[in-house]
């Protein structure tokens, strides 16, 4: 579902990615992991072409994302792409509901109604539909993540992109965004998600895709990675993040 | 003295707040309030698309409008003024009444100052904003009127006023064109009396001073009430944070370890 062949990208002189060469089938889960700096963020913002690339070839569900297309036609494919971030970017000047609506409503043209069921039926999937009316800055860290993966839900996307979804949050907070997660991948979401989180890339990772110095330099199965990782650098890594933890 | 700013302001009282008004053109405080409001309120939605024009990826937007602003902000009013005051004429073929081409003036003027605002204020927020937008597939366009502008906007509304409270001070230079305004009342009342120059500015300087004061304060008071807002919010986001970290059971758990 999402395919990359030979991608490079450069900020300047400096090589941000080299020669990416991964996929993620349909229905599958990845997480990415890798040091500060290991081009994580850079990666998994190719996909829906925040960041555009300089060389090789990016599929998405059969089409080229990083092809000579139209603005209309790059909007379209975003929209089809669920991207949640780090620091939650809601708008804060909406509720939690107007932050869920205003994109189905205002791009694919859903009338009011059905966006205000469909944003309330989220907002309870996310376990939320009491704060509806909330403005982003009432809600907690947690909070406020869920409500970001329930407005890119509304969208529809066959697959959702997560660039270090709890890394922003305190650590009584990580749970309740990780078990949303969780059950979008029990439901079959194909999912690529940049997380340093080993219990949930354990128990619901396919595949373990570890970076250093914009490379994937390995790709292994959870109890694998974890387990017996090959390449030095992933072994220097885990020694390190569960010394810190 | 006192007495002479007293008789003043009792003979002339009328003329200083709307000039000749109906038997002639209005005037005094009035048509200065006027200018000012039709200045600001036709340059703001102007400004917002040169604000736009000027951040948008295509060179033949950005290019004009940054060139727009450059040039107003780098010549005096007075020389815009005459040059409409005095071009526009020969452009159109027929005079302009002097009310008309300040008011021409103004808004081409504060349009290329109140788009620095907005264009302070759009890029003021955080990058993430439009991220999430183009994320989402929101065109460019449909960011900025649905995400980024209504928070720019909000955001720069007292420095709006406060552009408001220059371009009243801005509209003292219609006399030199006969802009019938507040100046202009005042010029003609030291005509008629000759003599008493200091008391006859004393009161106009006096008027503007009571005007853009009480404007200022309530620029001030809307900067507070903005800030307040958003630190209200801040506040309110602490305690949801300090519940819900009291409430959890893994810290019920780490209290009791
Ligand atoms: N806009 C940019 N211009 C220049 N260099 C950049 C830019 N964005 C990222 N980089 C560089 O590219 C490299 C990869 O950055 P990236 O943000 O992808 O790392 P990351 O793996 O996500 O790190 P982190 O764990 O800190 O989020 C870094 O060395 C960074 O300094
Ligand atoms: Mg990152």
């Amino acid at each position: 579902m999402i395919k990359f062949c030979d991608v490079n990208k450069w900020y300047g002189g400096y090589q941000a990615l080299a020669d990416i060469n991964a996929e993620v089938k349909r229905g599958e889960v990845v997480v990415v992991c890798g040091p500060s700096g290991s081009g994580k963020s850079t990666l998994i913002r190719t996909v829906n072409r925040l960041e555009e690339i300089q060389s090789g070839e990016l599929m998405f569900d059969g089409q080229n994302v990083h092809a000579r297309m139209s603005g209309t036609q790059l909007n379209r494919l975003r929209s089809h792409i669920g991207f949640v971030f780090q620091s939650f970017n809601l708008f804060p000047h909406l509720s939690a509901l107007d932050n869920i609506m205003l994109s189905p409503m205002k791009i694919k043209g859903v009338d009011r109604a059905k966006a205000h069921d469909k944003a309330m039926q989220l907002l309870d999937r996310v376990g939320l539909a009491s704060k509806a009316s909330a403005h982003p800055a009432q809600l907690s860290g947690g909070q406020q993540q869920r409500v970001a993966i329930a407005r890119a839900l509304a969208m529809e996307p066959p697959a959702m992109l997560f660039d270090e979804p709890t890394s922003a949050l305190d650590p009584e907070m990580v749970g309740e965004v990780l078990a949303v997660m969780r059950s979008l991948a029990n439901e079959g979401m194909t999912m690529m998600c940049v997380t340093h989180e080993m219990g949930f890339a354990r128990e619901v990772a396919d595949r373990v895709w570890f970076m250093d110095a914009g490379r994937i330099v390995e790709i292994a199965t959870p109890d694998k990675f974890f387990g017996n990782p090959e390449h030095p650098r992933a072994k220097r890594f885990l020694s390190d993040l569960r010394t810190r933890h | 003295m006192l007495i002479n700013i007293y008789h003043i302001i009792a003979d002339n009282w009328l003329l200083l707040l709307i000039g000749q008004f109906p038997n002639g053109p209005l005037g005094g405080i009035a048509a200065t309030l006027l200018l000012s409001i039709l200045g600001i309120g036709l340059a703001f939605p102007l400004s917002i698309l040169v604000a736009l024009a000027r951040l948008s990826p295509w060179p033949v937007l950005s290019w004009p409008a940054t060139a727009l602003v450059y040039v107003m902000r780098g010549v005096p009013l007075l020389m815009i003024i005459f040059w409409v005051y005095f071009l526009l004429p020969l452009l159109i073929g027929r005079i302009v009444p002097g009310f008309l081409a300040m008011v021409c003036t103004l808004v081409v003027y504060e349009a290329a100052f109140l788009s620095e605002i907005v264009r302070a204020g759009i890029q003021a927020l955080p990058k993430g904003q439009m991220d999430a937008a183009r994320a989402l597939g929101h065109s460019h366009l449909s960011a900025m009127r649905y995400i980024i502008l209504p928070q720019a906007l909000y955001n720069m509304i007292p420095s709006i006023l406060s552009q408001f409270v220059s371009t009243i001070k801005e509209t003292t230079l219609g006399y030199v064109i006969n802009v019938p305004e507040l100046t202009f009342a005042a010029s003609q009342i030291n005509n008629q009396l000759l003599t008493q120059p200091f008391e006859v500015f004393f009161v106009l300087a006096s008027i503007y001073f009571a005007v853009c004061w009480t404007l200022t304060q309530l620029t001030n008071w809307l900067e507070r009430r903005i800030a307040a807002k958003r630190a209200g919010r801040g506040a309110s986001e602490l305690l949801v944070v300090d519940g819900v970290a009291v409430i959890k059971p893994e810290t019920v758990q780490e209290v009791r370890q």
